[in-house]
């Protein structure tokens, strides 16, 4: 069994989980109800037949009239898996997702979706996969039951689930309102409404939480954990770092066109080199940091803000740490691990990245 | 692979039906339409059941014919020109994409979706038009006028296919809109070029006003290049018309209303075969 801290991104809670190696668990938040999963670190089979993935992308290429938007990018989503996309804006998360889709016509590379090829496959594909755009629109003289029906005899869908999902996403006081009225969080929504009626098994959803208030990107959220505990594979891009940290089984950054980083959150912290950070509260230090612990070794950066130490530094040291204090006598009214966050590691990665260019 | 789902061309059709029809600036056109035929069947139409003097059936047909060209066009490019443009432009495109339809599919759709719309207000105005002339004049030349609906029907989806064609091409909604513009303006720019190219032929003015001029055989085909006038060249043959806005013409044998709708056929199908390649190979 392992212990482990993680942060609610709703409520900044804390809260400690216990879990084999390489297993993942669903959580709520105790505080505010915030769904949320977790994959341990550890042993992870990765089986590599081509049915056990929901996504392949190998060697896309995407350019504008000669800018190269994605350049040569590849990676996998496994069957079950919640997969972040993560980037700065213009790092060509958008191009890479209509590529998928086959809404762009891609300079090179082969793309399966659910086992099947885009081009080949074009049908057999997109009925797998239920999509959000960046920006989502519908039809603005059109009701959203008239708009979700329309969806529904597309795909082949049964119509009777329509004004359940309306309900889920809160649009059931608009259900006879032209959607040229809509405001953008209420089209987003339906938007998101529209991705579940196929119940396909790959969501693609592009910068899902984009407009929305707390109360919806938590809805979203307990959608996105719901789906996937019923078996759906879920893609999604974002720069909301928080929100992928506590969905997503994997990452893949990108940067100009090209993937920075592709691994597993916690992988990804490691091989930075991002160390927890410890947090000591001892009354009376009044911005002095103790000599005593500055001559620990491993010890990365030391700062104080009045009574808090903040200290980042390997394990070693962060034993050598608290037993030391507690040694010499100081009065330790709480020591708190704060876990790295994805942010720094994706600030770390990017500048890197344009340091090199 | 190259079997089209009918099921997604009806749904497609539908959805564009029943969102155009609410459309407010589709509405005005259609009251506007309406309005003007109904006005026009009564003037003419009246006045000729009034008095026999006046040829009745033709002149009103001349004079709605009028009201037609104008509106009919503008109706068809309003529903088309942004139908590609704007919906990709806005992202709606985007999400019916991935949908299990074929672009194919999604084209045909929009034309017949749109399509409907325009049958729908011609139907409408024409026919009450039509009603008006029946109850003045009477209903003998019914088979004529409803073969006048359907010329008009005609023109429409001649407009229509060619601005679904310029949306297809153009990258965005504003450069469509340009685009319906121009097409709009096309039947009488096109009218000047031809005037100014007949003058500068040596033809004088006063002869091209003079009774009984005979007008070049060059100058009828210069009809085909004009999906406006091959309409009305069409609908003066279908009703036998040679004389109209104060015009007689000897028109040509070789213009016969069967060669006017097959040149009118190749209005509509160059324009969406163009329409479909621009689309297939468009990014969305």
């Amino acid at each position: 069994m392992v212990d482990k801290t993680i942060m609610c991104p709703n409520c900044k809670n804390n809260l400690t989980i216990q879990g084999q190696p390489g297993e993942k668990i669903y959580i709520t938040c105790p505080k505010c109800d915030t769904k949320g999963k977790f994959t341990f670190p550890g042993k992870t089979s990765y089986e590599t037949t081509d049915d056990s993935y929901a996504l392949k992308i190998e060697g896309l290429t995407k350019t504008f009239n000669g800018f190269k938007a994605v350049d040569n990018i590849s990676f996998s989503v496994k069957k079950g898996e919640i997969f972040g996309f993560l980037g700065p804006n213009g790092a060509g998360k958008t191009t890479t997702i209509k590529s998928i889709l086959g809404l762009l016509h891609v300079d090179s590379g082969n793309i399966k979706i659910n086992g099947y090829d885009i081009k080949k496959n074009e049908i057999e594909a997109k009925r797998s996969i239920g999509f959000l755009p960046e920006r989502v629109a519908f039809y603005d003289n059109l009701t959203p039951i008239q708009t979700l029906n329309f969806f529904c005899e597309l795909q082949g869908a049964d119509k009777s689930i329509i004004r359940g999902l309306l309900n889920d996403v809160g649009l059931s006081d608009a259900l006879d309102r032209k959607v040229g009225g809509f405001s953008k969080g209420m089209l987003q929504l339906l938007g998101i409404a529209q991705t579940m009626i196929g119940k396909t098994p790959v969501y693609i959803l592009d910068e899902p939480m984009g407009g929305l208030d707390p109360r919806w990107v938590k809805v979203v959220r307990d959608r996105i954990i719901n789906l996937n505990e019923q078996g759906a594979t879920i893609m999604f891009s974002s720069h909301i770092l928080s929100e992928v940290q506590t969905l997503c089984d994997k990452v893949v950054i990108i940067n100009k066109g090209k993937i920075i980083a592709k691994d597993t959150v916690e992988n990804l912290n490691k091989h930075l080199k991002i160390r927890p950070r410890l947090e000591i509260t001892i009354p009376g230090l009044n911005g002095k940091i103790p000599e005593i612990i500055k001559k620990i070794d491993g010890i990365e950066s030391i700062d104080i803000k009045n009574d808090v130490l903040f200290i980042t530094c390997d394990s070693v040291a962060r034993i050598n740490i608290i037993s030391e204090i507690k040694d010499k006598g100081f009065e330790v009214k709480d020591i708190k691990t704060i876990e790295p966050s994805l942010e720094e590691a994706f600030m770390k990665l990017i500048f890197k990245d344009d340091e090199v260019k | 692979m190259a079997i089209i789902n009918l099921k997604s061309i009806y749904s497609v059709a539908k959805k564009e039906f029943m969102d155009n029809l609410r459309n407010k600036w589709i509405i005005a056109m259609m009251i506007i339409f309406l309005l003007l035929t109904i006005l026009a069947s009564y003037l003419a139409g009246g006045q000729a059941g009034g008095e026999d003097a006046f040829g009745g059936m033709e002149d009103t047909v001349v004079s709605l014919l009028s009201i037609s060209t104008l509106l009919i066009p503008i109706i068809a490019i309003m529903l088309g020109y942004s139908t590609i443009s704007g919906e990709a432009e806005n992202g709606s495109l985007s999400i019916v994409l991935t949908y299990p339809v074929k672009r194919i599919e999604v084209l045909i759709g929009k034309l017949f979706g749109l399509g409907s719309v325009l049958i729908f207000s011609i139907v409408v105005g024409f026919g009450a038009g039509g009603l008006i002339i029946a109850a003045t004049v009477g209903a003998s030349e019914g088979l004529a006028y409803l073969s006048f609906i359907a010329l008009t029907i005609m023109l429409g989806f001649m407009y229509l296919s060619l601005s679904i064609c310029i949306s297809s091409f153009c990258k965005k909604r504003v450069t469509s809109i340009a685009g319906g513009i121009v097409l709009f303006f096309w039947a009488m720019i096109y009218g000047m070029i031809i005037f100014g190219i007949l003058l500068a032929s040596g033809v004088s003015f006063e002869q091209f006003l003079t009774p009984g001029f005979a007008y070049p055989d060059w100058l009828f085909a210069s009809v085909f290049f004009s999906p406006g006038d091959t309409y009305q060249m069409a609908v003066m043959q279908a009703f036998d018309v040679s004389q109209a806005f104060g015009f007689t013409m000897e028109i040509p044998e070789y213009m016969s209303l069967g060669l006017l709708v097959f040149a009118q056929f190749i209005w509509l199908t160059i324009p969406l075969i163009l329409a479909y390649r621009f689309f297939k190979r468009r990014d969305i």
